[in-house]
């Protein structure tokens, strides 16, 4: 054989060439949970757990936040049982007035958010209603095909900007004064840069807007959609039932003991399905509005964490378990000798 | 014989190849068995068993994130996330950690494996692949799936979530529920195996990096692409501290069962495997000056393990 022959004169190997990757002897750091580890793990987590959720806490602390549900109270006596019926009226009033007291100083900015419950914006069959290309541009005004049946009128003409989402834009409005003296509402910049800058387009206005089944808020259709910030803030639809949308911004100082009045028109339709609205003034901190879960969070974690660490060590320190001890194995405490090998 | 075996080994040589061509396996020499077995076919069968696991994990926690968040969208059959998140997380920012497991974890070295042949028991007994460690592998998930939502949704829930009053929007939640499930997941494979070389570092962190590129990338598309994920993570989701915070709480309390469960185990009730490292880990000074073999004298731990699976392998053969 040919193979035997050059094995005696050449030596010639058939050994493949050696490399640490395919023969797996890559340099390696192998992790191995001994009780140094554990414990210093645990102990670090909770070093560094428990200052950031007190930090969160803290902060969390410092935002002042006034809720105020008015849905119920804002719907006149005579009509407690047949809200429904007032809310679709034309005719009745729909303003009331709510007063409410300051807690502890207010730094502007002070942002006011309408909070709605009960309201599944994360619908997918609500969420499929919109056409984001007739948002965007005029040259896509006639793409309706998602937002059916809310996208043309009778005489077949489309709605623009069409679809649910929009058609139940909220309505209701809030007018402050605190000591007499109105209170200015910013709505500049309440919506999102990338939404009104690339996904409404500055050529598109409002047309045929709300017309036969009124839905919520009309629209003005001499300002083009990227400038119609309410609805930029509600089409930005919300993650869960509850959620709050920011409404507006009020640029001065609130002072404790401050008694604020607020005049609301009361036009939205939520009784239908029994969900509720509350206004919100709240200021932010830098970890945002007013939510201490986070905050106890961290701080039950890493308390948990050093719990763990100390127990470990007692258990470590009180029951050693040296290599060479085997009585505690749970197969020896009960089981017949093994025959010898 | 060799094609009526479970596995076929054909040795190549002299005699021709047609061992070769009905087997398995084939290797040059005889004696290329025993590393075939003891080294390779040990490795083997705790990659495939941890792969498999693994993968009942991450696809669970994933799911399930999804299934909680339509308890609260009335069940509609809104997902939680933009459809390209869900596409591309068995493919980009999961799938090469699986594969580094797969293909090059190692518990215990080769040099370890031809001394401890006993530890080749350990397939023969299918003691990585029972059931009792399938569901516990499942049952993480599921725990890690609710952890991950309730803790999300919780911390970030309607309020601001930036010092600039925006409020918590459907995109949002999806990114953040998502950086946490890909971070668990990742972090979670870390915690599994114990090998780590240059490439199990730079797939589990390439792909927590990976997702975070993806989102810059995708969300810089044009609207009509990218939808909900256009400009979310750069714009809103980046400059909040409550996001980044959410993420690192959420995944050091996914990953905390766990790492307890380990800790406990690998001290109190060690495998075969947890013993061999250990003894080599605290005898590793002796080992590295001497050349030589290590005395035989085997711990009586060790030797208290091998008897309890030599009595199992004599069970079974009864």
């Amino acid at each position: 054989m040919p193979g035997s022959d050059s094995t005696a004169h050449k030596s010639k190997s058939r050994r493949p060439k050696y490399s640490q990757f395919s023969q797996q002897e890559l340099p390696a750091f192998k992790l191995i949970l001994t009780p140094g580890y554990v414990i210093s793990t645990f102990i670090v987590v909770g070093l560094i757990f428990v200052p950031i959720g007190l930090i969160s806490l803290f902060a969390s602390e410092t935002v002042v936040e006034i809720v105020d549900r008015y849905d119920n109270e804002c719907i006149p006596k005579d009509f407690r049982d047949n809200r429904v019926e007032f809310i679709k009226n034309k005719q009745t009033n729909k303003s009331c007035t709510r007063t409410f007291t300051v807690p502890k100083q207010m730094k502007s900015p002070i942002f006011i958010y309408y909070q709605l419950e009960n309201f599944y914006q994360n619908h997918r069959r609500y969420v499929k209603s919109r056409s984001d290309k007739q948002l965007q541009s005029k040259k896509n005004a006639a793409h309706i095909r998602e937002c059916k049946p809310m996208g043309e009128t009778d005489n077949k003409d489309p709605i623009i900007p069409c679809g649910l989402i929009a058609w139940s834009l909220f309505n209701d409005t809030y007018g402050f004064s605190v000591k007499g003296k109105d209170l200015k509402v910013n709505k500049r910049d309440i919506a999102w840069g990338s939404d009104k800058n690339y996904k409404f387009g500055a050529d598109v206005f409002p047309k045929n807007f709300q017309v036969g089944d009124v839905g919520g808020k009309s629209l003005n259709s001499s300002i083009p959609l990227s400038e119609q910030e309410d609805l930029i803030v509600w089409m930005r639809t919300a993650a869960l039932s509850t959620f709050r949308k920011l409404y507006g911004k009020i640029e001065d100082d609130l002072q404790a003991n401050d008694v604020i009045t607020v005049v609301i028109e009361n036009n939205y339709n939520t009784y239908d399905f029994k969900g509720t609205k509350s206004l919100v003034l709240s200021t932010t901190s830098w970890i945002g509005g007013k939510n201490d879960f986070l905050g106890v969070t961290f701080i039950t974690i890493g308390g948990i964490c050093l719990f763990l660490a100390i127990t470990f060590i007692l258990l470590y320190v009180i029951k050693p378990r040296p290599l060479g001890d085997p009585s505690y194995l749970s197969w020896n405490r009960n089981s017949t000798p093994t025959p010898g090998r | 014989m060799l094609q009526e075996a479970d596995i076929g080994v054909g040795i190549s040589g002299v005699e021709g190849m047609q061992a070769v061509m009905s087997s398995d396996y084939a290797i040059a020499q005889f004696r290329f068995l025993e590393r075939l077995l003891l080294v390779h076919g040990h490795w083997c069968y705790r990659r495939i068993s941890m792969m498999i696991c693994y993968f009942f994990y991450k696809n669970l926690t994933f799911g399930f994130t999804l299934f909680w968040y339509e308890a609260y969208a009335s069940f509609s059959g809104r997902p939680a996330y933009n459809d390209w998140y869900m596409s591309c997380y068995n493919v980009f920012f999961t799938s090469l950690p699986v594969i580094a497991l797969g293909v090059f974890d190692q518990d215990v070295s080769a040099r370890l494996c031809l001394k401890y042949p006993l530890l080749y028991q350990e397939g023969v007994q299918n003691i990585l692949f029972s059931w009792p460690r399938i569901l516990g592998w499942m049952s993480n998930g599921v725990l890690s799936a609710i952890i991950i939502f309730f803790f999300t949704t919780n911390s970030i829930f309607n309020q601001a979530f930036r010092k600039d009053g925006h409020a918590v929007d459907y995109e949002v939640l999806g990114v953040a529920m998502y950086s946490s499930v890909v971070w668990a997941v990742n972090c979670q494979m870390a915690l599994s195996i114990n090998y780590f070389t240059w490439i199990q570092h730079f797939f589990i962190w390439g792909s927590i990096a990976l997702w975070y590129i993806f989102l810059v990338v995708y969300g810089s598309l044009p609207p009509t692409f990218s939808t909900t994920a256009y400009k979310v993570l750069v714009e809103a989701c980046a400059p909040s501290i409550l996001y980044w915070l959410t993420t690192l709480l959420v995944v050091v309390s996914t990953l905390l069962p766990y790492f307890l469960y380990r800790a406990f185990q690998t001290r109190f009730r060690p495998m075969y495997h947890d013993l061999i490292q250990r003894q080599r880990l605290e005898g590793s000074e002796t080992e590295i000056s001497s050349q030589t073999e290590v005395s035989s004298e085997l711990p009586a731990q060790v030797e208290i393990k091998m008897q309890h699976l030599k009595a199992n392998l004599r069970q079974r053969n009864q």
